[in-house]
């Protein structure tokens, strides 16, 4: 196809768009609310998904021996250990180490002091990372043994299975909720733009069907709507990326005292971080709603 | 040219068009009379393609257009110009954006357009009214542009539904001049009427249709239903 009737084809997308504008307005701002419901869904999820990775990377277990045990014990234990196939990594931590660490924490070093001892009262320990969280209980478990349990003194890992375990519940719940909020507002968002574009043909209707009697080019006739609804996409991207912009760098900042400094700037330095692919996600949910609309339009009422 | 062979449409329980056989040559004006519900109208749609026939064949220029792909009917339709009783002109445009209308939808380049657009107008003698929009013109003049319009791909064949149906006589008269000139050019003309003043002063072929079949056919017919 030729540049002219490119051009020809393009106007008549924008005459569709342009001739019930108020209609088209509503569409857009529909599909403008969509994407702001999926963009926040996806943000929360990603963002949740990161803080869950931290921590996950984070987790370990650590196992605290006792004074008794020897070092021939403990080499014994981590050569068990470094045997599985779930740790990715352990450490073995010295009396000496434990308490050039403890002196670096302020509670730990306070708790030493009082105590008031020459004696260095911290334990050596393990500390074991796992491939993934969830082999935290079956690790545990293993030291748990009857083997070891005359050489551990404590084995700490409880506390944060919990964290893990709440925060893993938060995200699937996001995720499911989340999902089906966008799916319903999608629904919506399909129904108006539909209607919209069966409107736009309505109004064309004699164009069109002079169009056909005189032999135009299918694309003529159908490349058009497709624009149109390809414009209601790309609109409503920029007005959703445009307003969740304005929200993060106009409300945010307004709103800190209320999530704490650290929250709203690594909420900040997420949003500006991932601009791209949530513009991206964004543009390729609502260009595929309004081209979907249109093709749906055209099967129905362009056949012959 | 056109040979229509057991041609049927069927709508639902009606039979609008039953089982029809003709045979119109290269560059005959022929008149298509009935009463309302005749089938006329039907078997225009059938000529231009805007219905798939229930049974039989219709053959243009050789080819059975019945069977016609999708892809195919712009390219028939640019060599079947269509008139119609109401004009079908857009009324948001000039006469001569409305004739160029039909040209741009075909792929065809500026250059093209410049050069048939002004050319067809004067044919139907309207291009000193090319800046008008059609609310401005009489019904006669609004036939004309259509008939421009339906001649810019230089159709061999011309269909015109009741193309006086909206007109005054003298305007009606004008029309007929008009396609008289377009059919010595060499153009076939179907054209369906109800007007017996027509019909019988131009002395051409005359096909009468009556509860969807062909009643007469007679070369140099007067009306008679």
């Amino acid at each position: 196809m030729r540049a002219e009737s490119s051009r020809r084809i393009i106007k008549l997308g924008l005459t569709n768009f342009w001739r019930n504008r108020w209609l088209s307005f509503t569409a857009t701002l529909i599909m403008t609310l969509t994407l702001l419901i999926v963009s926040f869904f996806a943000i929360s999820n990603l963002a949740i998904s990161r803080e869950t990775k931290t921590i996950r990377e984070k987790m370990d277990v650590s196992v605290y021996f006792n004074d008794s045990a020897s070092t021939t014990q403990i080499t014994d234990m981590q050569k068990q250990l470094a045997s599985r196939t779930d740790i990715r990594q352990i450490a073995y931590v010295s009396k000496e180490e434990a308490l050039v660490a403890c002196k670096k924490d302020i509670v730990c070093n306070r708790t030493i002091t009082a105590n008031n001892s020459t004696e260095n009262p911290l334990p050596r320990s393990l500390q074991i990372k796992p491939d993934q969280a969830e082999s935290l209980p079956q690790i545990a478990d293993f030291l748990k043994q009857e083997q070891f349990k005359s050489i551990v003194q404590k084995i700490s890992y409880q506390d944060n299975s919990q964290i893990v375990d709440r925060l893993v519940g938060i995200t699937s719940f996001t995720r499911e909720f989340g999902w089906l909020v966008c799916l319903v507002f999608i629904f919506i968002s399909i129904l108006v733009v539909i209607n919209t574009i069966r409107l736009t043909m309505f109004t064309r209707r004699d164009e069109i069907e002079i169009m056909r009697l005189v032999g135009a080019n299918d694309a003529f006739i159908k490349i058009p709507f497709l624009i149109e609804g390809l414009i209601y996409g790309i609109l409503a991207t920029i007005l959703a990326v445009g307003l969740v912009w304005a929200g993060v760098a106009l409300i945010l900042p307004r709103v800190s005292h209320y999530l704490g400094a650290t929250s709203s700037i690594a909420l900040m330095t997420f949003f500006y971080n991932n601009f791209w692919l949530m513009f991206g996600l964004e543009l390729i949910v609502g260009v595929a709603i309004g081209i979907c609309c249109s093709l749906i339009i055209i099967r129905k009422h362009l056949k012959f | 040219m056109i040979e229509v062979i057991g041609l049927s449409k069927q709508y639902g329980n009606i039979l609008a068009v039953d089982n029809i056989n003709a045979k119109i040559e290269r560059g005959e004006f022929v008149f298509l009379v009935g009463p309302s519900g005749a089938g006329k109208s039907t078997l225009i749609k059938l000529l231009v393609c805007e219905e798939r026939p229930t049974s039989g064949k219709i053959i243009v220029a050789e080819r059975n257009i019945a069977k016609l792909l999708p892809s195919e009917l712009p390219y028939y339709r640019r060599k079947v110009g269509v008139v119609f009783q109401d004009f079908k002109l857009l009324p948001q445009k000039t006469v001569y954006e409305n004739v160029a209308f039909a040209l741009e939808v075909c792929d065809a380049t500026r250059a093209e357009i410049e050069d048939k657009v002004p050319k067809i107008l004067d044919l139907v003698g309207m291009l000193k009214r090319r800046n008008n929009l059609p609310s401005e013109l009489s019904g006669g003049e609004r036939q004309r542009v259509s008939i421009a319009r339906a001649m810019i791909h230089n159709p061999k064949i011309l269909i015109a539904d009741e193309p006086t149906g909206n007109l005054d006589p003298v305007n009606a008269w004008e029309i007929v001049d008009l396609l008289e000139r377009v059919n010595n050019l060499g153009t076939t003309i179907i054209f369906a009427t109800h007007n017996k003043s027509i019909v019988d002063r131009l002395k051409r072929r005359v096909i009468l249709m009556k509860g969807g079949k062909i009643v007469s056919d007679r070369i140099k017919g007067g009306y008679a239903i």
